[in-house]
């Protein structure tokens, strides 16, 4: 996959909820302070905990008394807003004009796709993709495009890349522009940071009700919710591209008298080009990694397949749709990191090599249409794999699940009950037994260590925030599976990202794979995860794991790259053992990239609260989930933002000492 | 010099794919504009068959995430589409996002719905936009189930009683040390953490998070004739494929239904399913809104098209087929006989 590791890494700059990311070790943020500053806030900080405690007294969790009604207020505003939707006009009118906009335009397009017949939009995707770059990625577009057709999808198929395709034009048309304020005007920036926040780690779920009632069904609903969780990157992106321009090449350019909007269209956002369209391949994974959600508020589409298949348990179709879904993802992300790639590097085609292209697709359209009436991908053509999946799953279980089937494990079902009751409710009894300011002085404590008082204060108001939604108890859940899951993804991670940089072969091996578990649904594995590990927490963990392990493994393995090569050979010519070399020299160097990986994996695991809701593990998952199933907005938006919340403590006890030094600018 | 040109390359190429991009779209509204509407229509069977449908608006019906709802609009399409020359398509969607949108139109009907007083209270009686279709016919039965060769190992679970003296048989590593009961989907109602309390049984309620889940790990139970215990209902095909017997609760009664959720301790209440449908169709497609407040059928039909589709793995349109063709007087009555019973949800559903 081209580019695929710087795409990960700048990923990890700016998915993380602050463009600043994890390097740690140049020292504490904060310079000398005089020792009695530092006594006093410390004994005030002793003194908010013991008024906490005092006033709160020793009992596990947080004080029930103490609600300020944050689930009921919400549920209000919900219903004031279905009561008023049709008389206020903003409500109504707007955003009924704009729900009439998407849906017009997502269904033209795929009246568009559908009247271009099978054979052109085979044409035309392969034309695409040979521009942005060159015959590899076009025959990878073109072997896509068959099996979009040969898995028996092709409907939902085009429908979802019609829905996809709104949702991204949507997004750059929004997120650029926003992304220019930002970089332009600091507060825009400073106030648009937390939004996106929020933004991409609140789960869908939380106000796919609202989303429903104010845009249609159907596929408005569904591109709204898919741009809340796939713009963040764009706008990120964009600020980064130009706030990283040198500062000598705008002062050169005022210097020959250009105007600040002159500087802006004519130096800064051509050189943030790159970035942007590294930000919109970001968008476009993102995207695609929705679609099963916006299926439940009716797009249709591949998600639909999904679903359904979930419906009568059918992992193999479930999974047929799901590897359509991975494989339309991989098609675009290459062809627009290719186009990023090759952007600013010489070999354009000529405008008549251009014209020529688009007319000869042109004709296969016309020629397909009319002259041969083709029309959706002919059904007779399918290559089913559900059943042998189906089958495969069944004996996979019968031989695994039983006790004695792995040597020294058992079986998965008797790791499964270790997981359960040696580790996780050992670790749940312990957090949920602790009172919440315990809870406080522990975070806010870790947040002054690491990033100073003002630090220290943001976590500790997270911490009290999550007390007053009053769903403690779910959230200290909830944190028990996110501490195994995250411990278990680096034991398995790291090994394998120090196995796939020593070796090309493990690395060429592992990559699929891991592409595979990152874009596929999570919807997908649930019932497998069930199979083998029983419902309950267990589930809910391996559920997370999958998904976060690329992740582990990725940033280990760049990493372990990113160490400079006169060290290694430096290290070698002490005469260092291969041993030696990774514990003293490549590791150690390479901490900035674990520290980041630990960061990374915690927010997919976060990412995948959800799943772990649905297959049994409870916490804020489950509670997310009943809140949409079940009408109750406000406990499934207060359980929403506490794993924002939980998102944003972790993220910044990880974020490390240094403010300084971005990964993109390291890379 | 090389900068600024590749510079100007860069605008040219973006600019380019922009103005792709606006053609695409413009040439796609204008296609689509005679369509209206809003989802597409994908994934959901036999699509347009309707003859002479040019100006009919087009008929949404939800599928919900159990098997049945679909069973019932399959049927229900194939009717429409060559009875009633309607183009009908199915959307998926949850059971709460569909009551506003049948309110605004957006869905035209749904089949069944389980309860929902509140959402009834909001939309039916509150402010008319959605209109009670009446009763569909199959009696939602929830309660508790085991596998039956575990009642027949075990007599005494055909009531409660057993439950509550059998408990331990029911430890998983999730319940320690009480035994686990598995619930489902979120959107099903339950009582039974309250029940496990009112009724002192040492039992820990286990909540699935989704019946794809809930069903795999009965599945698993199954196939190696292991206890397990768990929230089940009918009509649901799955009951033609796994033997399951119902555990008797105390018997449901009106005074208990005035119960506070947290104090309940008798059976679930029976779930006489209706269907809802949009305020304005009887004015916008007469005849379908007709068709819909008469259609009913029962459990045993449901069923049986449900088994055909997931099991038998028939085609969506086949299965609809070949019920409408072997059940010609009940079609006929859905077309020219009577509106079925007006049935209410009870409060607390």
């Amino acid at each position: 996959m081209l580019a695929h590791g710087e795409i990960a890494v700048a990923e990890g700059a700016v998915d993380a909820p602050s463009p600043r990311a994890a390097a740690p070790g140049n020292g504490p943020s904060s310079p000398h302070r005089p020792a009695v500053c530092w006594l006093l806030s410390a004994g005030g900080a002793v003194a908010v905990v013991a008024a906490a405690a005092a006033l709160s007294g020793f009992h596990a969790g947080f004080p029930a008394r103490w609600n300020p009604g944050v689930a009921g207020g919400f549920s209000s505003l919900d219903n004031w807003v279905t009561a008023h939707q049709q008389s206020n006009f903003f409500l109504g009118t707007v955003i009924g004009d704009i729900s009439t906009v998407l849906a017009v335009c997502t269904n033209g397009l795929l009246s568009f796709l559908t009247w271009m017949t099978w054979v052109g939009v085979l044409a035309a995707a392969g034309a695409a993709s040979w521009l942005a770059g060159g015959w590899r990625t076009a025959s990878f577009s073109a072997v896509v495009v068959a099996v979009l057709g040969l898995s028996g999808l092709w409907g939902e198929s085009m429908a979802t890349l019609s829905l996809m395709a709104v949702a991204i034009i949507l997004s750059v048309l929004v997120g650029l522009p926003l992304g220019v304020a930002a970089a332009v005007w600091r507060p825009v920036g400073q106030l648009v940071r937390p939004v996106l926040d929020v933004m991409q780690m609140l789960p869908s779920y939380a106000y796919l009700v609202p989303v429903v009632i104010l845009f249609s069904i159907g596929n408005p609903a569904g591109i709204v919710a898919t741009f809340i969780y796939a713009v963040p990157p764009i706008v990120r992106f964009t600020q980064l591209g130009i706030t990283t321009v040198g500062g000598d090449v705008v002062e050169a350019a005022a210097a020959f008298g250009a105007t600040r909007g002159q500087v802006l269209r004519k130096v800064e956002l051509p050189l943030a080009l790159q970035s942007i369209l590294l930000g919109l391949n970001q968008v476009i994974m993102m995207a695609l990694s929705v679609v099963v959600i916006a299926s439940l508020v009716g797009t249709g589409g591949l998600g639909d397949s999904v679903l359904q298949a979930l419906n009568v348990v059918n992992v193999g179709d479930a999974f047929t749709a799901g590897i359509v879904i991975v494989l339309m993802a991989m098609a675009l992300d290459r062809s627009s990191g290719a186009f990023g790639g090759r952007i600013g590097r010489s070999g354009r085609r000529s405008a008549r090599q251009l014209a020529l292209l688009w007319g000869a697709v042109v004709l296969v359209v016309l020629a397909a249409h009319y002259g041969a009436g083709l029309g959706d991908f002919p059904s007779g053509w399918s290559l089913s794999v559900s059943t042998p999946i189906n089958t495969a799953l069944s004996t996979l279980q019968n031989r695994l699940y039983h006790f004695a089937s792995i040597p020294v494990v058992g079986g998965t079902s008797n790791l499964s009950s270790f997981l359960t009751l040696d580790v996780l409710n050992p670790l749940q009894r312990v957090l949920t037994a602790l009172p919440w300011w315990v809870v406080l002085a522990v975070v806010g404590g870790a947040g002054w260590l690491f990033g100073g008082l003002r630090r220290a204060l943001l976590l500790g108001a997270c911490v009290v925030a999550i007390g007053l939604m009053q769903v403690w108890s779910a959230t200290t859940v909830t944190l028990s599976q996110v501490v195994v899951a995250l411990v278990l993804d680096l034991l398995i991670g790291i090994p394998l990202g120090i196995a796939a940089y020593r070796s090309r072969a493990v690395d060429r091996l592992l990559r699929p794979v891991l592409d595979l578990l990152q874009t596929m649904p999570a919807f997908v594995y649930l019932i497998p995860v069930v199979l083998f590990f029983s419902v309950g927490n267990v589930a809910g963990v391996v559920a997370s794991l999958v998904y976060a392990l690329p992740a582990a493994v990725r940033a280990t393995t760049l990493g372990l790259r990113s160490v400079p090569v006169d060290v290694v050979e430096a290290g070698d010519a002490f005469g260092a053992t291969a041993r030696q070399r990774l514990g003293k020299i490549e590791l150690p160097l390479a901490r900035p990239y674990l520290l980041l990986a630990v960061n990374q994996t915690i927010m997919l695991v976060l990412a995948e609260v959800i799943v772990a809701g649905l297959v049994g593990a409870g916490g804020l998952g489950y509670s997310v989930v009943v809140g949409l199933e079940r009408d109750q907005f406000g406990q499934g938006l207060t359980a929403g933002l506490s794993i924002v919340l939980l998102g944003v403590i972790f993220d910044r006890l990880t974020q490390g000492r240094s403010r300084a030094g971005t990964f993109t600018s390291a890379t | 010099m090389t900068e600024i040109r590749t510079i100007h390359r860069r605008r040219r190429l973006a600019l380019g794919a922009l103005g792709v991009a606006a053609a695409m779209l413009v040439s796609g509204c204008n296609a689509s504009t005679s369509t209206g509407g809003a989802a597409s229509q994908t994934g959901s069977g036999s699509s347009g068959q309707a003859a002479g449908s040019a100006n009919k608006p087009t008929i949404t019906l939800v599928t919900n995430s159990w098997e049945g709802s679909l069973a019932n609009n399959v049927v229900a399409q194939y009717v429409i589409e060559h009875d009633l020359h309607y183009p009908v398509k199915l959307i998926d969607l949850s059971e709460i996002p569909a009551w506003p949108a049948t309110a605004k139109g957006q869905v035209s009907a749904v089949l069944e719905e389980w309860g929902h007083a509140n959402q009834y209270q909001r939309y039916v009686v509150g402010n008319h936009q959605v209109i009670n279709a009446g009763q569909e016919g199959p009696l939602g039965n929830i309660g508790w189930y085991v596998p039956t060769y575990l009642m027949k190992a075990h007599p005494e679970l055909a009531t409660w009683k057993g439950v509550q003296k059998d408990w331990k048989m029911f430890v998983t590593p999730q319940s320690a040390p009480q035994g686990q009961f598995l619930d489902g989907s979120p959107s099903y109602v339950t009582n039974d953490a309250a029940l496990m309390k009112n009724l002192h049984i040492n039992m820990k309620v286990i909540y699935a998070g989704s019946e794809a889940a809930q069903l795999t790990e009965i599945k698993t139970a199954y196939k190696q004739k292991k206890p397990i215990i768990f929230y089940w209902y009918t009509p649901q095909y799955e009951n033609a494929i796994y033997k399951f017997s119902q555990v008797k609760l105390p018997p449901w009664t009106t005074a208990c239904a005035k119960l506070p959720a947290a104090k309940v301790n008798c059976a679930y209440p029976p779930y006489d399913l209706y269907k809802i449908e949009n305020a304005k169709l009887p004015s916008t497609a007469p005849a379908v809104a007709a068709f819909i407040k008469r259609f009913h059928w029962t459990s045993g039909d449901q069923d049986q098209v449900a088994y055909d589709m997931a099991v038998k793995k028939m085609s969506d349109t086949a299965a609809a087929k070949a019920f409408v063709s072997s059940h010609a007087s009940l079609v006929s009555s859905w077309l020219h006989g009577s509106d079925t019973k007006i049935v209410v949800p009870p409060p607390g559903t």
